[in-house]
């Protein structure tokens, strides 16, 4: 056995690669456990067909906390972002709405659809820019326990409430509307083209089985306004050698901090000796031993997984079992032999280094989603599409691309459950549904990799294939995420803390959990 | 003795016009159509105080709702918990050993929204409120917290299995709603209707406020079209009806909704650019049908919402502009008369007006569904007509959405939420107010501008 460590991390995804660096750098000393061969978790790159890499699950930067990226100096261990300039979304009758980087030239195109969203365009960026300010330092807080008696907790409770007041009524009432509206009413009072308002309210519904007239929908938006990339807000990016580039950015920086990461090391279960966390046990029987576990892992996999219902207090475990998941989004990743060509804008154009969104309308949407609330794949798909081989030409061999595509609805739980012919179904209403664009796109296409929410708990281990570790439902947020007085990374086992999505403030490739949770353990522990 | 006005044909505008009279005001209510009989659900005591009503009748042992099943029979929700219990173990022994709790549970948050209805709506980050809440407890707190922005459909599913039981009771979460209960939010609504109720009750008792103030001497009544509010200098100065009459008064109350009240009465030009586009921004948008006639008397309302699937369906047409194929239904019966709401049938259809065809079909469903209706034909009055003989805006009765987002301190509107406006002297105290309750904004409304001018 080898020496013992103060941390063992469950789980080498970003988060737990982020929990680690952080703690390492404090002077822990840090053993990261991956099941799989490497290290990444859900952001990870891989060659999935001879001389074609992709981006496998997660695909695109945004989120990532420019604090992270700063303290833990990720361009020096390998980090180079490459920016997304522009949205295009084609739309049925042939012609598209396009979204740019360059101020100038959205507003010409935007005018072309609509004179007076070309006008609202700009104070609803800043409405929106303001809002995300305003929420920017709740994401590196670790959420106070409202029902705490706690001195220290109290105090932060009042803080928080100081700084909410802070913000005044105005920046106070917006913020309400965010949190209980839903994307499309919300863009109503703004926007009146079909295809402008589909494409905004898409982001609201990302990895949520919601539709874009759910509310609560609102909020996600922000979630996803909230990317910052160079002190820029809402800007996207795509990390050179895919998302697998962001985490080994990240090991790198953990292991040059003095972490250590064993792959191909899958936890069976955590040892709890007398109510505490000792260590973990491996699968094949090997026993490690730590100060503190930290368990990246989602809710669900953590707690009724490697603990076991067995040692949790009941209303706890409650809260857990009904915290929820709802996978909705499954991934396809197309090699090509040739560039798509969209008609409505043909031939090869900067449209293709940016993102391509089939959401015609809002209609549309709330249409797929009415058919995945029941327990069916969208017949037509909302979709999200990136060809990350214009940005970074190494992703494929000379002259040919890949093309990552995000796709929603694909339930979880499907009527009949997923099978290989359902996978390979949903595959095709891909592919037909993008061909309606680009008529090209069939013949172009020489592999096809197929992912359903069935496929994506499979391999990366996320349950029911959420990739956010849960819902980002209201109900799942802040001081009830993951569950009423667990929200400050600590569990109710002693040494025990989380450190994934699961926790606050979520999902998508942020790392700002891991953060919080590498802060909070090391505070607890001065 | 100033001089008030106020403006509006429903409960709130009775209750606000006759606690301005018994403050010493001479007031004025002009109606510009019959009063509503829509009645209320919850009169607060002290409002029953200070206007001396009657205590709302008892009723132990009543049933508040006689739940159609698909297969015939009925599943009948009492008052008494123990009544319910064993009509519940009839279609599910787990789903009656759990009604009990939850029936105590939901009591428990309907009793801290019965407290915040009681007055105007607090700040968001009101201390008081911090402190009540926390009172809740620690699973009382981390239910409110939890179940707030909740759909009905998942704290249902959290709790029961039986079908019937969790449609009956989301029918009511999203009646009067353009949401489903899948919808967020809508577990809110669910205890917004608790509010008042014995524990175990989920449908408020229903009191006619109209036909308890319509003839109570203190108020002068005219009865009136409106033709416009009268301002100068950004302070009210009257009212001018319809017909040339100017009325004269310092203070105007109007129960009629806000952005009728504030773009089309009041001159917009006195707004914010900024609040202007607000208020027109107030969802108002009616679902629901209103169907009349005669039938044989049954002794509770009658509810048709099978499943929570069957009324998300439902809800589905209407997002698309569309009737629901099979819409829920609630039939209330008084004597040999029935009053019947369906739900989903928007204001506005997507494939053409609301003609005759339109209407017949929602009559031969509530026939088809309803043996007891006599053969007397059903008159029926789609969202469009709702607006003309009830003045709801759109057909919709709580004038503003009662969502989430436009509950409590955002109700219509944040910036209006404290019943005043920007123009001095002109008030709103309609349904669109916070609580959303008949006859509490009234109140409410009064209450704020008397504490404003003393």
């Amino acid at each position: 056995m080898s020496a013992s460590y103060d941390a063992l991390i469950i789980g080498g995804g970003h988060n737990g690669l982020v929990c680690a660096a952080y703690l390492a750098r404090a002077g822990r000393r840090v053993l990261v456990l991956e099941r799989r061969e490497r290290v990444g978790g859900a952001a990870m790159s891989e060659e999935v067909f001879p001389g074609f890499r992709f981006s496998v699950f997660s695909y695109v930067v945004s989120l990532l906390r420019p604090e992270i990226i700063r303290e833990l100096e990720l361009p020096r261990h390998g980090l180079h972002i490459l920016p997304l300039e522009s949205t295009l979304t084609p739309l049925p009758n042939g012609d598209y709405l396009a979204q740019w980087n360059d101020h100038d030239q959205n507003r010409r195109e935007l005018a072309r659809h609509s004179l007076r969203d070309a006008e609202a365009y700009d104070d609803f960026g800043l409405v929106l820019h303001q809002m995300a300010r305003a929420i920017k330092p709740i994401l590196a807080m670790a959420p106070p326990d409202p029902g705490s008696l706690d001195p220290r907790e109290l105090m932060d409770m009042l803080r928080l409430a100081r700084y909410f007041r802070g913000l005044g009524d105005k920046n106070l009432q917006a913020l309400w509307k965010l949190l209980t509206m839903s994307a499309a009413e919300y863009l109503d009072e703004w926007f009146e083209t079909e295809a402008l308002k589909a494409t905004k309210s898409a982001s609201g519904i990302i990895g949520t089985l919601l539709g874009p007239r759910s509310p609560g929908t609102a909020y996600v938006l922000l979630h996803h306004y909230m990317g910052e990339l160079d002190g820029v807000f809402r800007a996207w990016g795509f990390a050179k050698g895919g998302n697998g580039a962001v985490s080994a950015a990240i090991a790198a920086a953990a292991q040059a901090a003095g972490a250590e990461i064993r792959t191909q090391a899958p936890v069976e279960r955590v040892l709890i000796q007398g109510g505490r966390a000792t260590g973990v046990v491996l699968e094949g029987g090997e026993e490690l031993r730590a100060g503190v576990v930290v368990s990246g892992a989602d809710p669900r996999r953590t707690f009724l997984g490697l603990v076991g219902e067995q040692h949790l207090p009941g209303e706890f475990a409650e809260s857990i079992r009904r915290f929820k998941f709802r996978g909705a989004s499954a991934k396809v990743n197309l090699a090509l032999d040739a560039l798509p060509d969209f008609t409505c804008m043909p031939g090869r154009g900067p449209h293709l280094r940016g993102a391509i969104s089939v959401s015609p309308s809002v209609a549309y949407l709330e249409r797929a989603y009415d058919e995945a609330k029941y327990g069916e794949i969208s017949r037509r798909p909302y979709m999200d599409i990136v060809i990350p081989s214009m940005l970074d030409p190494s992703m494929a061999p000379a002259g040919k691309h890949v093309m990552s595509i995000f796709v929603q609805y694909a339930p979880y739980h499907l009527n009949g459950g997923w099978t290989d012919a359902r996978r390979e179904a949903l595959g095709d209403t891909v592919v037909e549904t993008l061909a309606e664009y680009a008529p090209n796109l069939k013949s172009a296409i020489l592999h096809r990799q197929v992912l359903s929410p069935a496929d994506i708990e499979r391999i990366v281990g996320l349950s029911e294939g959420n990739i956010f570790q849960g819902e980002l439902s209201l109900q799942q947020m802040f001081f009830l995420r993951p569950a009423p007085a667990w929200s400050r990374y600590r569990t109710p086992i002693e040494g025990l803390w989380q450190c994934g999505s699961g926790t606050h403030p979520g999902g998508g490739v942020m790392g700002a959990s891991g953060r919080n949770a590498a802060f909070a353990l090391l505070r607890q522990r001065r | 003795m100033s001089a008030a006005i106020v403006l509006g044909s429903n409960a709130d505008a009775l209750v606000a016009a006759h606690l301005l009279a018994r403050a010493g005001r001479r007031v004025t209510l002009v109606h510009p159509r019959a009063f509503s009989d829509r009645p209320a659900s919850w009169v607060s005591p002290r409002l029953r105080r200070a206007l001396a009503l009657e205590a709302a009748p008892a009723g132990a042992d009543a049933t508040w709702a006689s739940a159609l099943l698909p297969a015939g029979g009925t599943l009948e929700l009492a008052q008494d918990i123990g009544r319910s219990v064993e009509a519940i173990r009839r279609l599910s022994p787990r789903d009656a050993e759990r009604w009990p709790q939850f029936c105590e549970r939901m009591a428990a948050l309907a009793r801290l929204l019965e407290t915040l209805y009681a007055e105007p709506p607090p700040a968001p980050l009101d201390l008081r409120l911090a402190l009540r809440v926390r009172r809740l407890g620690r699973r009382g707190m981390s239910d409110l917290l939890r179940v707030l922005p909740m759909s009905a459909a998942e704290l249902l599913d959290d709790w029961f299995e039986c079908d019937a039981l969790k449609g009956a009771l989301a029918a009511s979460a999203i009646a009067h709603l353009q949401q489903g209960p899948r919808s967020a939010g809508t577990a809110f609504r669910l205890l917004h209707h608790h509010v008042g109720c014995a524990p175990g009750v989920f449908r408020p008792a229903r009191i006619d406020l109209v036909a308890a103030l319509r003839e109570r001497p203190g108020v002068a009544l005219r009865a009136q079209g409106i033709e416009r509010i009268l301002i100068k200098g950004g302070r009210v100065t009257g009212v001018a009806l319809a017909g040339g009459e100017e009325l004269a008064a310092a203070l105007v109350l109007s129960a009629e909704d806000a952005r009728r009240t504030l773009l089309e009465l009041a001159d917009p030009g006195w707004l914010d650019p900024e609040l202007a586009r607000a208020v027109g921004h107030v969802r108002r948008r009616g679902v629901a049908a209103r169907l009349r006639g005669r039938a044989r008397h049954r002794p509770a309302t009658a509810v048709l919402a099978p499943s929570l699937d069957y009324l998300e369906r439902a809800y589905d047409a209407a997002k698309y502009g569309r009737m629901a194929e099979e819409p829920a239904l609630e039939a209330r019966y008084d004597g040999d008369r029935v009053e019947i709401d369906l739900q989903f049938a928007p204001y506005r259809l997507a494939d053409g007006p609301w003609d005759g065809a339109a209407r017949a079909r929602l009559a031969a469903f509530a026939a088809s569904r309803l043996p007891e209706l006599a053969d007397a034909p059903l008159s029926v009055e789609a969202p469009p007509d709702l607006e003309e003989i009830e003045g709801w805006p759109e057909g919709q009765p709580f004038h503003a959405e009662l969502a989430l987002d436009q509950s409590l301190w955002a109700r219509p509107l944040p910036a209006l939420a404290r019943y005043r406006t920007p123009i001095e002297g002109l008030w709103l105290c309609g349904p669109g107010m916070h609580p959303g309750i008949p006859g509490a904004a009234g109140e409410h409304c009064v209450q704020a501008l008397e504490r404003a001018r003393a």
